[in-house]
């Protein structure tokens, strides 16, 4: 009865979320798998748990690291959730010194005392203690999840073990170092010039760095230091640590934290930003002083200066031994966010975004018991900015929005961060030859040449005055080359799609958004944008032209000096963008005229307002450009836009978008999976539908719901005698399942002895159902008698993050008798 | 019975002296009050702004936002440091001009107190209201009505439910009602938000009826009549949780100032002399009180303006109070200088009305010297 009375007024009962019946199977559908999705603001996330428990909800676009909410999903029997990794702890120090402005001493002004930090604080103790489990610890300026530290798996797990927790070690190099620097111990502290050694630590409180920052200055004054805890929020600390002069010894450390929402296949660069003045013209930076070779190694490495993976691989160790001595950060964890979902609904979860960076949720998201129906999700933040897809709202949230309405040509995979063709049917790049560049998957090939021309015809820039493109016939008679040509191929009938609002694809949907690049960015144009002119500065300086090779099926030429190490990222990044044009030439009118702007900058330069398609006093304006466009058959830039307006005359788009507004109330028009079908912005509530002519089977990104991480477990002897050989057996699981062979790139062991010296390292071989390692008895000889530590690393070709396994085993002397 | 002419004269002369104190007060009092709604709102500005060191803030900000998008963009990846550099400065100088940040800010400052006094509230640097629009004005009114409804339904039922068992109680001074309500007091030492937690937790998840948050149903129901029922069954929970928190302390404070009044001699005399109770509450109790219920109920009227950050935080409610929330955390100064300037004019309103409403209820204000 309850149930019925809430459904009268609009409030689903718990649990009651309708589905379609029509479509029973994933793969008799075309499109998103359910019928709507619901987006409504919530930023508390303890709330939403409980409403996702009673079925009110289904899933938070939040991810969570909070340790009593963990307690609570893991008690909510109808919740469960998914992990990502984008979130990283560490301790900045300031290296300037030691001999600070004011006459202190500052001891991380010495490489050393910075050094011996890394064996005062228990990692493990954090993650687990402090982080409630939420967090894995890290060493390394290599995130653990991501693709660069499984390729340097064996060196990174080297390392970690050499720099685990060892406080005597920390004690004993800090007073060396101390002593060696004048100061002296006295009553149990530190003193310097008669006055004791005070550190101010800077402690972040909103998270648990605070628990973190405690932690350290405990440990800190446990080796004898004063230490003043200085707790602050991010805009309290930013003042003194980021912008103070650190030779002014205003902080000594402070709790730092970074984020990353999307999986990054190169961490070459972070080296460079991390560890030397390149980083950032801050005067922390500026305080960095690598030594010399650290500082060209992260400069080659920040330049992609290395022929080959093997070269860039032997740069990668020795700059990470290098950071670790250095140490102006002390990496602590990787921290864990977590999704919570509903039991009964399943989506792709990005390893670094989560939910809420996930490029694949609208392909994927379904209950697990039917076809069809209507999610609830409760997001921090709905509508935060301006929604236009020139340069509207870049929120996290609302561009997790923003993605079910747009349909991409490539899409990433959510557990490599390595790109898959949607709308492609192939990609052929080209690279100049001794470009470190690799190609993975097999959709695209990737071919060496020892110049690439790029052809006269090839437009390269956009002339204002004239309103055409210029060629590189014009701009470079003398020729110009490029490092790279990727050759994009749709899939055949691209442009036939349609739109939302039912008009048909043309090329200006592709030719408008490349003039739009370069109009915004010419002084000689209405649609100027100083906000807008450095980024397009930086395009200019790598972009090389492109060109429109055939037009059914439709094949696209781009030249580019930009390189990524992956060729799957190169042709993420040269592919276009597709956009309605009848939509987007409203906003021109409405910029042009003085109205509207589409950037945020420009609109607060001019008092106008920013240009929002989905609400507020932007449509109105709209409404009447819309009306004269109909009325003038208006094609912006006409004379090299007619030719590609094609069979969608502007009269029959813009009549259609006039429909699409009266139904819809807003000019949101798109070619995803869902379209928006209503806007609440008060009430903070968006309503997305199934896109019913979107051409895609609706289980064609499914493979990616579950992530493949390997499960490795070791089996093997405990005791080992001197004189024998041993075998291990590895088993490789996921969920329980066996973990496919083919998907296991390698697996590699390390073999550290009693003294915790690596004694050996080697890969294993495959079995049948398994794999084997084998020590020879020679291998086992050299351990002599203690216990040893066989360390696993598993790489799969599934996922970027590396899986772990330890086996502790005994050697024992020949004779059997144990040493006493 | 005539009127003689000196008699008239002296009567004319009478109301000409008490239209020119009139003035004069009605003048003093809004000079008085136009310093103050000033000094308050400046003080706002110096104290939103931290006397101009949130500009050092926010230029620190600007540049680590700035300089973290460009080092975790892969369109900037290959970039040289140098070049990178620059483009980080390029950014960080538009961010600077566009926020008017490289002006001293105590020039802004009485920019800020010059725009604010004449009600022209400008954009906002930050934010956007709900619907996308940058200009205070709108970003304020778009959450007025919330606030409104929600806590003009609660405060108008707490004033009335208080007044009207106030009035009886104090009648029946000593009863076990009296007496329970007097016990049930300090349970406003609790705040609404505090009820509201209790309510969500039981309503909400336990049993579950009504929701646990927001202003309408998600999605939001089409038709006024499921929208309007939506609007109440969101309002039943806060609005219980604002009723919980005041009514005890209200009534108990209405009935104190009851009681006092209804010991007064003069009641005492009606009393003696018979009157009916209902004409001795009418004319003896209400009307000499009258003066400080319309006080309390003007100031109640316009304490809805702020609405509540913590409780619209709990329900989700999409208020003036969330606004205020957001703008601090924004450290959006135009948006939170509109919402205190539109305060501070509606407190001196409501001052200069009381200050002549005093005077027509109590025949014992006078103005000026006699």
């Amino acid at each position: 009865m309850v149930a019925a009375a809430l459904a009268a007024i609009g409030t689903p009962a718990p649990g009651a979320s309708g589905s379609d019946p029509a479509g029973s199977e994933p793969s008799q559908r075309r499109g998103a798998l359910v019928d709507r999705v619901v987006f409504t603001e919530e930023s508390n996330p303890g709330k939403v748990v409980g409403q996702i428990e009673t079925g009110a909800r289904h899933v938070l676009a939040q991810g969570i690291t909070n340790a009593v909410i963990h307690r609570q999903l893991l008690n909510a029997r109808q919740v469960t959730f998914a992990v990502s990794y984008g979130s990283s702890a560490e301790l900045t120090l300031n290296p300037a010194g030691p001999a600070l402005a004011d006459g202190s001493l500052n001891p991380f002004g010495v490489p050393a005392i910075r050094e011996a930090l890394n064996w005062l604080v228990d990692r493990q103790y954090i993650a687990s203690e402090l982080y409630g489990g939420l967090a894995e610890p890290r060493y390394l300026p290599l995130s653990t999840a991501f693709p660069d530290y499984a390729r340097l798996a064996a060196t990174a797990r080297k390392l970690e073990l050499a720099y685990s927790y060892q406080p005597e070690r920390a004690r004993r190099i800090i007073t060396r170092e101390m002593n060696a620097l004048g100061a002296r111990l006295r009553d149990g502290r530190w003193h310097y010039d008669g006055e004791p050694v005070r550190l101010k630590l800077l402690i972040r409180t909103e998270d648990a760095r605070r628990q973190v920052g405690d932690y350290v200055a405990n440990r800190l004054e446990a080796v004898d230091f004063a230490v003043d805890r200085l707790y602050r929020t991010a805009d309290q600390a930013a003042p003194i640590w980021l912008a103070s002069d650190p030779a002014a010894g205003k902080w000594h450390l402070y709790t730092g934290g970074w984020v990353s929402t999307v999986i990054n296949r190169d961490q070459a660069q972070n080296f460079a930003d991390f560890y030397t003045p390149r980083g950032r013209p801050s005067p922390l930076w500026q305080a960095y002083e690598p030594s010399d070779e650290l500082d060209e190694i992260a400069q080659r490495l920040e330049r992609r200066d290395y022929d080959s993976s093997a070269q860039r691989r032997e740069l990668m160790i020795r700059a990470l031994t290098l950071a670790m001595e250095n140490s102006v950060r002390v990496w602590l964890v990787d921290q864990l966010n977590l999704w919570p979902h509903a039991a009964n609904v399943e989506l792709a979860v990005d390893l670094a975004g989560g939910v809420a960076g996930s490029r694949l949720w609208p392909y994927t998201l379904r209950f697990t018991d039917r076809v069809g129906g209507e999610v609830i999700v409760s997001s921090p933040s709905v509508l935060t900015d301006p929604w236009n897809p020139v340069a509207g709202t870049n929120w996290l949230y609302d561009q997790m929005m923003i993605r079910a309405l747009q349909d991409a040509a490539v899409l990433p995979d959510p557990f490599t961060g390595l790109y898959w063709p949607q709308r492609l049917a192939g990609a052929e790049v080209t690279i100049v030859e001794d470009t470190p560049v690799q190609r993975t998957h097999d959709w695209l090939t990737l071919d060496r040449q020892a110049e690439i021309t790029v052809p006269p015809d090839t437009w390269i820039a956009w002339d204002a005055g004239a309103g055409r493109f210029v060629t590189v016939g014009e701009r470079y008679p003398e020729g110009l080359t490029a490092r790279t040509r990727t050759r994009l191929r749709f899939e055949q009938g691209y442009l036939d799609r349609r739109w939302h609002d039912g008009t048909r694809m043309s090329l200006a949907d592709m030719v408008l958004p490349w003039i739009l690049e370069f109009a915004r960015a010419d002084e000689a144009s209405a649609l100027i944008d100083r906000s807008h002119v450095p980024t397009h500065e930086t395009f200019r300086e790598h972009f090389r032209g492109w060109r429109i090779v055939s037009r059914e099926p439709l094949v696209v030429d781009v030249y580019s000096d930009q390189i990524y190490p992956d060729a799957e990222t190169i042709v993420a990044a040269r592919t276009p963008v597709v956009l309605p044009w009848h939509v987007l030439a409203l906003g021109i009118r409405a910029e042009t005229s003085g109205e509207l702007a589409f950037s945020s900058d420009k609109a607060d330069r001019r008092s106008v307002p920013w240009l929002s398609l989905v609400s507020g006093p932007s449509l109105p304006v709209l409404d009447r450009h819309r009306e004269g466009a109909l009325a003038d058959g208006y094609v912006p830039f006409r004379r090299t836009l007619a030719e590609y307006v094609g069979e969608s005359a502007p009269a029959r788009r813009y009549r259609a978008l006039g429909e699409w507004r009266a139904e819809r109330d807003h000019y949101w028009v798109g070619d995803g999976p869902f379209y928006l079908e209503s806007v609440h912005p008060v009430a903070g509530t968006l309503v997305l539908a199934r896109f019913p002519d979107f051409p895609d089977r609706s289980d064609k990104w499914l493979r990616f719901t579950s992530v493949p991480i390997p499960e490795p477990a070791v089996d093997g002897p405990i005791t080992v005698a001197l004189d024998e050989s041993a075998r291990f057996r590895l088993s490789i699981t996921s969920g329980g399942d066996p973990y496919p062979p083919e998907a296991i790139r390698t697996v590699s062991y390390l073999l550290f002895d009693g003294a915790g010296v690596l004694s050996h390292q080697g890969t294993a071989e495959p079995t049948d159902g398994g794999w084997r390692i084998t020590l020879p008895r020679d291998r086992i000889e050299t351990l002599g008698a203690g216990a040893n530590r066989l360390e696993v690393t598993v790489r799969s070709d599934r996922v970027a993050l590396p899986r772990f396994a330890t086996h502790v085993f005994a050697t024992i002397p020949a004779d059997g008798e144990l040493p006493q | 019975m005539t009127v003689s002419k000196p008699q008239t004269r002296r009567q004319r002369r009478g109301w000409l002296r008490d239209l020119r104190r009139l003035a004069l007060f009605v003048l003093r009092r809004t000079l008085a009050l136009l310093v103050t709604v000033l000094m308050g709102v400046y003080l706002t500005i110096i104290i939103a702004n931290m006397g101009g060191r949130v500009d050092e803030i926010r230029r620190v900000q600007i540049r680590s936002t700035i300089a973290e998008e460009v080092r975790a963009s892969p369109e900037f990846s290959d970039l040289g440091a140098e070049r990178r550099n620059d483009l980080i400065e390029e950014r960080v100088q538009l961010e600077v001009e566009r926020l008017n940040l490289d002006e001293p800010f105590i020039y802004r400052s009485f920019d800020y107190l010059n725009q604010a006094v004449r009600l022209n509230l400008g954009r906002a640097e930050q934010m956007t209201s709900d619907r996308g629009s940058r200009r205070v004005r709108d970003i304020i009114t778009e959450r007025l009505p919330a606030t409104l409804v929600l806590f003009g339904t609660a405060n108008l039922l707490v004033f009335f439910t208080a007044v009207f068992v106030a009035l009886r109680l104090s009648r029946r001074y000593g009863s076990a009602l009296d007496r329970t309500v007097i016990g049930l007091a300090p349970s406003s030492a609790a705040p609404g938000w505090f009820y509201g937690i209790f309510l969500i937790l039981v309503f909400a998840f336990i049993l579950p009826v009504l929701p646990a948050g927001g202003m309408l149903a998600v999605p939001p129901p089409q038709g006024t009549l499921a929208y309007a029922l939506s609007v109440l069954q969101h309002m039943a929970l806060p609005v219980a949780a604002m009723f919980i928190s005041q009514i005890f302390i209200s009534i108990y404070s209405w009935r104190t100032f009851f009681l006092i009044h209804a010991s007064e001699d003069y009641v005492e005399m009606a009393r003696a002399k018979g009157l009916p109770e209902r004409a001795i509450e009418r004319r003896y109790i209400l009307r000499p009180t009258l003066a400080p219920i319309v006080t309390s109920f003007l100031l109640m009227l316009i304490g809805l303006w702020s609405g509540a950050i913590i409780l619209e935080q709990v329900f989700n409610w999409p208020g003036l109070g969330t606004l205020l929330f957001q703008a601090i955390g924004h450290r959006d100064t135009p948006v939170i200088i509109g919402g205190v300037v539109i305060f501070a004019y509606l407190l001196a309103a409501t001052v200069f009305v009381l200050d002549i409403l005093y005077a027509i209820l109590d025949p014992r204000v006078r103005v000026g010297p006699e």
